[in-house]
């Protein structure tokens, strides 16, 4: 069985080693490029960029947008026709990581214009539409936002209700409803709007996607939303009254709205998981350098295992994030990849990851990382949003195990059909059988990686096979009541992360190991190795876990709380 | 306008710096490099003036391959094209040879300006402008704040000390050093750095420079570098002890006399 995604192939049982072997390696002049604008960025933050002025006043200088838009960095990923610099999805990512690094504030300003407020128009506009409108997002002139989310839908984006009907005749669609969540919502002048458009003579409603921008007739954005932390960046409400978009503004395909959004969060989920790597790498620099200067019973603190454990789990996570993340733009960059499962693994472990730096971060400096005196208390409020937006992780979870069992299951679920009439479908049978003796007989296997390598690509194809069969397994006792099994689902979601993450290392280090060698890739095969042995570890409990479980027991406990308003168990009556 | 600008390399500021067995230098390796202060100023001021007065800059780098760094990214803020002499062969921490090989290389353009940094980030010895300047026969002023076009010529600020300024004026070709801080220095763009790749980095070597071996040899003009060491700690603890009258006269004595500071 092929695929063009390696996780929905690992969900059928076999590891598509092309698409991920070697590590993808951008060509010299582009990243000497890279390293020139990596340059230039940390210079302009340097000179320019005040986080706790963009936290306090809850805004970001138009002076430094303005220099960032004049440096380039608001029409990287436009091609170069529309005035943009055409970046591959490598590099446009790794200077989103630098960005993340400088400011969460600024990153989610940046990656709502162009992560996701423009993505739309990139891979669906028309010539006239991208003629029309990237010219002036390319140059910053003018700010993109994302719209998607209703007060009725948020993770449920197929409930949307904001509605576009088209007048025909007079060549425009009436839009009416409202958003909320809308980042840049306050400050941008394009939008790419989601709405339900009547489809067809039945009329039936579909979500189609519009551009809309600011000096429509009808359209308001309200106040700024006061958050938690990205304080500097901009988050409204939009109301839509009544606004004439004209036909010719309607994004890809009417009725195929919500396939857009999807694709277009793909991308998005890449771009928070490159800024979550950039914002770990700023966090370890802060840890360090504070463990090795303050002294407790007369050591550094660096010095004490408790510390150092903390150091390596964000060392190891960013480490192991870089590799996910590109290898997944390498992936996208070489072109014709379904990369949906994998850029929902990345932004999961990022977020999560970033969360669990910035907590340890503010432990290893201890009162003063809970002083606003210091940075550590911004960088948590700023990095909590990641586990929320661009898709819960709980939603996200929920997707990457069932869109990666999604093809498999379409497969078994032929099978079955074919075993009612077998005399027809000879060619599915035989297939299903060669695959099933293939199975029993050998796992699949990883061919020529580096053989400092051996173990973790042993463990990697071990539990590849263990994926599968418990993919197997819960689909053919839940069929389709599985997605309503979330334990199970949350189970098999995180053997995928692991699964993902450990080739994704492994790919990485075997490169890098055949490149330089052994002696001066032993830090990273430390690393690679340290991750491998608590991943598959992970898996097999999980793995086991899918079978037996208390999962009964779990449920009855949340229900009883949610039927008795709260906690019913206080010790005084 | 033609303006040559010299451009070095040098260890980014706060480099750790170790140095070699042999006191001969640092180590290279482990560092990062940038473009030297001034010279960065001096790259700058160039741009203005073409921008004010047309024209073009040409950069000018000696130093290893590390240095085509330093030159993409003043190809990308937008100088026109560049030189780069590269010297792993010949490696000399003498501002005399430096200027003959750089004049050398001047000499194949036709120029009405060579601007330089007032002196490097590294060696700091603020000679290779100013003896350049000889080697090609131009005039020459340092420490410039500013440079104003006139007819036939230019009219610079010259910084003195105390706070004093100085207006002189020069005929062109003639050769400015530039004091830090007089401009601010833009950013590179995407799109410049991305144009960069398409401008001409010529190489050159001593014999396209019609230089041989011993224009280049160290020790020639009797400049030797002996040593390069750490500034040695000096401080010294000294307790005076005894009848509080005679340590306070002591005291007082060893603050008017030895140390100066009453």
């Amino acid at each position: 069985m092929t695929n063009n995604s390696f996780v929905k192939a690992l969900f059928a049982g076999s590891i598509e080693q092309d698409l991920i072997f070697p590590y993808p390696k951008m060509d010299k002049e582009e990243e000497e490029n890279l390293k020139l604008i990596l340059d230039t960025v940390r210079q302009f933050a340097k000179d320019n960029i005040d986080s706790v002025a963009i936290d306090r006043d809850e805004t970001i200088p138009k002076e430094v947008l303005q220099g960032l838009a004049e440096i380039g960095l608001f029409g990287m990923s436009i091609p170069e026709e529309y005035g943009g610099s055409g970046f591959s999805t490598t590099a446009y990512n790794r200077v989103f990581e630098e960005i993340g690094s400088i400011d969460g504030s600024l990153a989610v300003t940046l990656g709502g214009h162009q992560s996701i407020g423009l993505k739309a128009l990139l891979l669906h506009g028309t010539e006239e539409q991208k003629k029309k409108y990237l010219p002036k997002l390319a140059s910053g002139e003018w700010i993109a936002a994302f719209a998607l989310t209703e007060p009725g839908a948020g993770s449920d984006a197929a409930g949307i209700q904001s509605l576009a009907v088209k007048d025909v005749q007079k060549g425009h669609y009436v839009l009416n409803g409202s958003k909320i969540w809308i980042t840049n919502g306050g400050i941008a002048d394009f939008f790419t709007v989601f709405a339900k458009t009547p489809v067809g003579e039945s009329g039936e409603k579909k979500i189609s996607a519009l551009a809309v921008t600011r000096d429509m007739e009808g359209f308001s954005s309200g106040k700024e939303e006061r958050k938690l932390g990205i304080h500097g960046s901009s988050t409204t409400e939009l109301i839509f009254d009544n606004i004439k978009v004209p036909v010719e503004n309607l994004i890809g395909p009417e009725g195929k709205g919500f396939k857009v959004a999807m694709e277009v969060l793909n991308s998005g989920r890449l771009g928070l998981a490159a800024g979550c790597a950039g914002g770990i790498k700023t966090l370890i620099r802060m840890s360090v350098d504070h463990a090795k200067n303050r002294k407790q019973f007369n050591t550094p603190i660096a010095e004490f295992e408790m510390i150092q454990g903390k150091i390596t789990k964000m060392v190891v996570d960013v480490f192991v994030l870089e590799s996910m993340v590109y290898l997944t733009t390498g992936l996208i960059d070489r072109g014709d990849i379904d990369y949906s499962i994998e850029s929902s693994i990345c932004k999961v472990y990022a977020s999560e990851a970033v969360w669990n730096a910035v907590n340890e971060a503010m432990q290893i400096a201890g009162g003063i990382g809970y002083s606003k005196e210091y940075p550590y208390e911004r960088a948590l409020r700023d990095a909590r949003i990641n586990l929320i937006f661009e898709g819960t992780n709980e939603v996200l979870r929920a997707f990457i195990a069932l869109a990666g069992m999604q093809e498999h299951g379409e497969y078994l679920k032929k099978v079955g059909k074919a075993l009612q009439h077998p005399l027809n479908e000879m060619g599915v049978l035989t297939d299903y059988a060669l695959h099933r003796i293939k199975k029993r007989v050998a796992t699949e296997r990883l061919a020529d990686v580096h053989e400092a390598l051996k173990n973790e690509v042993g463990k990697f194809e071990e539990y590849a096979k263990e994926l599968h069969l418990a993919t197997e397994k819960v689909l053919s006792k839940y069929r389709k009541q599985i997605i309503h099994r979330e334990f199970i689902l949350n189970r098999l979601a995180d053997m995928t992360i692991d699964l993902y993450a450990m080739i994704a290392v492994i790919s990485r280090v075997d490169s890098l190991l055949k490149e330089k060698g052994e002696k001066k890739t032993h830090k990273q095969l430390t690393i690679c190795k340290t991750f491998c042995e608590e991943a598959w570890r992970r898996i097999r409990r999980n793995a086991r876990q899918v079978d037996n479980n208390i999962d009964p027991w779990r449920k009855e406990i949340s229900t009883d709380a949610c039927e008795a308003n709260g906690y019913q168990f206080d010790w005084v009556d | 306008m033609k303006i040559i600008v010299c451009m070095k390399q040098v260890p980014v500021k706060d480099s750790l710096l170790k140095i070699t067995d042999d006191g001969s230098w640092v180590h290279e390796t482990d560092l990062n490099y940038e473009i030297n202060e001034s010279d960065h100023y001096a790259l700058e001021e160039a741009l203005r003036l073409k921008e004010a007065h047309s024209g073009e800059v040409v950069l000018l780098s000696m130093g290893p391959e590390r240095v085509r760094e330093a030159i993409k990214q003043g190809l990308a803020k937008g100088a026109d094209r560049a030189i780069h002499i590269d010297n792993s062969s010949f490696t000399t921490q003498d501002p005399f040879v430096n200027a003959r090989v750089l004049a050398a290389a001047i000499k194949r353009e036709e120029f009405d300006l060579v601007l330089s940094g007032l002196q490097t980030d590294d060696y700091g010895s603020a000679q290779t402008g100013v003896i350049l300047a000889e080697n090609l026969g131009v005039p020459s002023a340092t420490i410039v704040m500013e440079i104003q076009k006139q007819n036939g010529g230019i009219k610079v600020k010259r910084e003195l000390e105390s706070g004093w300024f100085q207006w002189v004026e020069l005929p062109l070709p003639s050769l400015l050093t530039i004091q830090s801080g007089i401009n601010q220095i833009r950013y590179a763009t995407i799109k410049g750095i991305m144009m960069a790749k398409k401008k001409e980095i010529k190489a050159l070597g001593l014999s396209e420079l019609g230089l041989s071996e011993s224009d280049v040899e160290e020790g020639q003009t009797g400049l030797v570098f002996s040593k390069i060491y750490v500034p040695e700690k000096t401080k010294k603890t000294e307790i005076f002890e005894g009848d509080p009258r005679e340590v306070a006269q002591k005291l007082a004595d060893k603050l008017k006399n030895e140390a100066k500071v009453i």
